[in-house]
């Protein structure tokens, strides 16, 4: 899945992974600089597609007249 | 009509004809007295007032409120002559009337529903985070409505919401209700949650959100629900027994979703306390790579004091042994042939003598 194709609630969830890598012990300091970048760009993503992102909001066209079952 | 001698039956037909036809329905206000349920199935009872009393008649699934004697009621109903010549209402419908009544009814079914179970913590399932398709069961003419909408728009972008529109208020307002749960929950796809909101009004207003087979089907949900009914101080039964209760239809959708200026800090805060993280990691091992190279030269430091203290030593040593120590001290070096008449050579710590031997003797 590329970048551009991951919602919000999956680049929100990969921040956080990044966030615990930095205190797990999985931690390497040569690892660390590009983990860091690719955080910030995730961070700048979240920020534009959250202020560019509409809500779809559709009313269903079926009637709900008459009695339940 | 007299001179047409009919049979019982068709006199008690021809009686429910005319009543039909008369009064297809007809609502009927009074108090409830000798309520009863007969096998499971049957519920029969009087209404009555200061001067009158009437029998009622209904099926044990058209009755969704919880009923008990002395309640005042409001029965949408049928009047009809039985076989037996008893004059019943067949009711339809039934709802409390009055501020007591509503109470009642609302506390009677509130403790069924909790003896079952139904509202017990177990049961509530967590609601998505961040759900990204939702839907929504509401009228869609109402100013909740508006609200809700106006408020997810503002706090948050990208989510599919499908809204089923139906009353929220008056007698088929359950009904219609219980069918748009239905109908979310048999969709291929299920939206993450069932938001069912409807604004503030009064307890008779509210009266469809306390609905027993409303609330059963809301239990019953697939879907994970979140309900918000009127205003904060307003509990039904409906919001009871959902997975989350809001106050109000704007804090249904504040509980739905997250406000997204606050999850853009949060992610630059994030993003930032990494970035805290990496240089504290860097400090930390520059820190220790200078505390190891520092302990690095310690030891060749040590290793080369050693080392002059051994040069030293050695250097003493060889002092003692030198010549010229000897030669300082008062003693010669006598160089050439040790005999008579041969010439050696003396040298002393500041003169080369020559001499010539004279006498060799043994010592």
């Amino acid at each position: 899945m590329s970048e551009q194709d991951k919602t919000v609630q999956e680049k929100l969830s990969e921040l956080s992974e990044l966030v615990a890598w930095f205190q797990s012990a999985a931690f390497k300091l040569e690892d660390a600089l590009e983990t860091f970048k690719k955080a910030e760009k995730l961070a700048e993503e979240i920020e534009k597609d959250l202020t560019k992102l509409k809500n779809d909001i559709k009313v269903v066209k079926k009637r709900f007249d008459g009695e339940a079952e | 009509m007299e001179n047409v001698p009919l049979s019982v039956s068709d006199f008690v037909a021809l009686t429910n004809q005319t009543l039909e036809y008369a009064y297809p329905v007809v609502a009927v206000v009074g108090e409830v007295t000798e309520f009863k349920v007969s096998q499971g199935k049957w519920v029969s009872f009087k209404l009555k007032d200061a001067g009158a009393v009437i029998n009622c008649f209904m099926a044990v699934y058209q009755l969704r409120i919880a009923i008990e004697d002395g309640m005042k009621v409001l029965v949408t109903a049928a009047p009809r002559l039985n076989v037996r010549g008893y004059f019943n209402l067949n009711v339809r419908a039934i709802k409390p009337v009055g501020e007591g009544s509503i109470k009642k009814g609302f506390e009677l079914l509130k403790a069924k529903l909790e003896a079952e179970g139904l509202f017990s913590p177990e049961r509530k399932r967590a609601l998505p985070r961040v759900p990204a398709y939702v839907g929504v069961v509401t009228s869609t003419e109402s100013a909740a409505y508006a609200d809700f909408c106006k408020i997810i728009n503002e706090r948050w972008g990208g989510l599919a919401v499908e809204v089923a529109h139906t009353q929220v208020q008056g007698e088929p307002a359950a009904d219609q209700m219980i069918r748009a749960i239905r109908y979310f929950n048999n969709l291929e796809t299920l939206p993450e949650v069932l938001i069912i909101i409807r604004g503030g009004g009064s307890a008779e207003d509210l009266q469809s959100f306390n609905d027993e087979l409303l609330a059963r089907e809301i239990a019953g949900s697939r879907i994970p629900t979140l309900v918000g009914v009127g205003h904060e101080i307003d509990h039904t039964l409906a919001d009871m027994v959902a997975d989350k209760r809001a106050a109000t239809p704007t804090n249904a959708a504040e509980i739905l979703v997250p406000d997204k200026r606050e999850v853009i800090r949060h992610a630059r805060q994030q993003a930032t306390s990494l970035g805290y993280q990496l240089t504290q990691a860097i400090d930390q091992f520059s820190a220790r790579t200078k505390e190891q190279l520092e302990a690095a030269f310690r030891r060749i430091q040590e290793r080369l004091d050693d080392t002059f203290d051994r040069l030293g030593t050695l250097r003493v040593a060889i002092a003692q042994v030198n010549p010229d120590n000897v030669l300082r001290r008062g003693y010669a070096l006598l160089r050439g042939s040790q005999e008579v008449g041969k010439n050696l050579e003396i040298e002393t710590y500041d003169k080369t003598i020559t001499a010539e031997v004279k006498n060799v003797r043994a010592r």
